[in-house]
């Protein structure tokens, strides 16, 4: 109501609705905002650091949660099922075919023979941030995603993935050939001088991979829920115009509308792309000779 | 003003970050406790459960697949050995047919050789006989022309010419006839 006395700054309103936060706002059902517990920093590894849980660590357990129970009920069900020697069905069948959709068009098809052993990181890195993508989409509701240091973290760990995996498949001589690249054909010091010359390159290439997924889950998520905030940003802004104002509310719901479903578009697509990606930058690791 | 300003800073800093764009450590650390608890909970106890009818079946089609690949070149290497079998079964026969052939061939033309050689034989022998025939009729025939003339000589001269020398004397002419013709 201040909001509307007070002449309403719509950037900031964008960036504060979008930003983390140390509270949780469920305006008309509790009045105040819930305060989050604040604890103090610790130092890890000579970093300070504060592990005070923050609304969109809320909101990633509650994901977590959510990815949890849709995955025990499936394969409960699926249990049940099979026990009865019934095909799948229902809920249980749906999961069941998103799961296996994951796993062979997403994993196998782009890791190859061993992208079974992957699966189950890429089936929860799927449901996880389709998840966290989705709970931003609903009123009150955050997108853990939303957060460069969520996607950084996500992204780091399809990074170790990616090395660690290699370093066991392709053996320590065969790792360090995707540092310092072989170049058929050349011999003596040219070649050697040429690789090492190229291995900045090489290592640049492997760290861009995962900055570029942790970049583009946390820009496609804040970016829509900015589209939004400043659409409706447009209603505060045109709200004392009177009889126009209606009509412009009427439109701003519409946009919104529209943009709505397009983000549940986006949140669908960004989770198959940031496993897709993963999968395929897994399977170039292990596929490199 | 100067306390709403203080109360409004300090309001600030107690709400936390103002902009998407801050990045906050602590964060890092619970996106992986959550993560990776998370998938070892759903690779332990959810994700066998709904792979499993799916990961049977992969694993019969496999099986499947490398059985039928078995039977196929068991079957090939069967149908190699029949063909190699039949092949060298016609090979037999045909070596057998020929050598028949020659055979029956050795034998007709041995045969042949035979009746023409008993036909040459027998032919000699007719030849032989036919000349022996001549000769003994010659001699019978030379006899009798002695006598005859022997006789008819005597009728005409009235005497009887009976001795060893006029015989000697017509048979010297007789050669002699013999001998111009």
């Amino acid at each position: 109501m201040m909001l509307l006395q007070e002449k309403l700054n719509v950037g900031e309103m964008v960036l504060h609705h979008t930003a983390d936060a140390w509270t949780i706002d469920l305006y008309p059902w509790v009045k105040a905002p819930i305060h989050l517990p604040r604890w103090h920093d610790v130092h890890i590894a000579g970093m300070t650091v504060n592990l005070s849980p923050t609304k969109h660590v809320v909101f990633m357990l509650l994901a977590a949660f959510l990815v949890f129970v849709t995955m025990m009920v499936a394969a409960r069900g699926l249990a049940r099922q099979q026990a009865g020697a019934r095909t799948p069905k229902g809920f249980a069948g749906a999961v069941e075919g998103l799961v296996l959709w994951v796993r062979n068009d997403i994993a196998i098809a782009n890791i190859g023979h061993d992208g079974a052993k992957f699966a189950p990181l890429i089936i929860t890195l799927f449901f996880f941030i389709l998840y966290c993508n989705l709970l931003g989409l609903l009123p009150h509701g955050s997108s853990p995603t939303g957060n460069l240091a969520v996607t950084a973290a996500l992204a780091i760990i399809v990074f170790l993935v990616i090395e660690i995996g290699g370093m066991i498949k392709l053996g320590p001589k065969g790792y360090l050939a995707t540092i310092f690249p072989h170049f058929p054909g050349l011999h003596g010091p040219g070649a050697v001088a040429l690789s090492i010359f190229m291995s900045p390159i090489e290592v640049l290439g492997k760290l861009v991979k995962p900055f570029a997924l942790a970049v583009r889950l946390f820009g496609n998520m804040t970016a829509g829920h900015f589209v939004i905030l400043s659409l409706f940003g447009i209603v505060f802004l045109f709200g004392t115009l009177g009889a126009a104002a209606w009509g412009i509310g009427i439109m701003t719901a519409l946009l919104v509308t529209g943009i709505m479903l397009l983000e549940l578009i986006v949140a669908l697509l960004q989770a198959y792309v940031f496993a897709l990606l993963s999968s395929v930058f897994i399977g170039l690791m292990q596929h490199e000779h | 003003m100067h306390t709403m300003l203080l109360a409004l800073v300090e309001e600030a800093a107690h709400a936390g970050p103002t902009s998407p764009f801050e990045v906050n450590f602590g964060l890092f650390f619970w996106t992986w406790i959550v993560f990776i608890v998370l998938m070892v909970v759903l690779a332990k106890f959810a994700y066998p459960a709904i792979l499993k009818t799916t990961e049977e079946r992969e694993q019969t089609i496999a099986r499947q697949l490398g059985e039928a690949e078995k039977a196929n070149a068991e079957a090939r290497a069967l149908l190699e050995q029949n063909q190699k079998a039949l092949a060298e079964a016609k090979s037999a026969a045909q070596a057998m047919m020929a050598e028949a052939k020659s055979a029956a061939e050795k034998e007709r033309a041995a045969a042949v050789e035979k009746t023409r050689q008993e036909q040459d034989e027998l032919m000699a022998r007719a030849r032989r006989e036919i000349q022996a025939e001549r000769d003994k009729a010659l001699t019978d025939l030379r006899r009798e022309a002695v006598d005859l003339s022997l006789a008819a000589a005597s009728k005409l001269i009235g005497q009887r010419l009976d001795g060893g020398s006029d015989r000697a004397l017509v048979e010297s002419y007789l050669a002699s006839l013999e001998k111009a013709k």
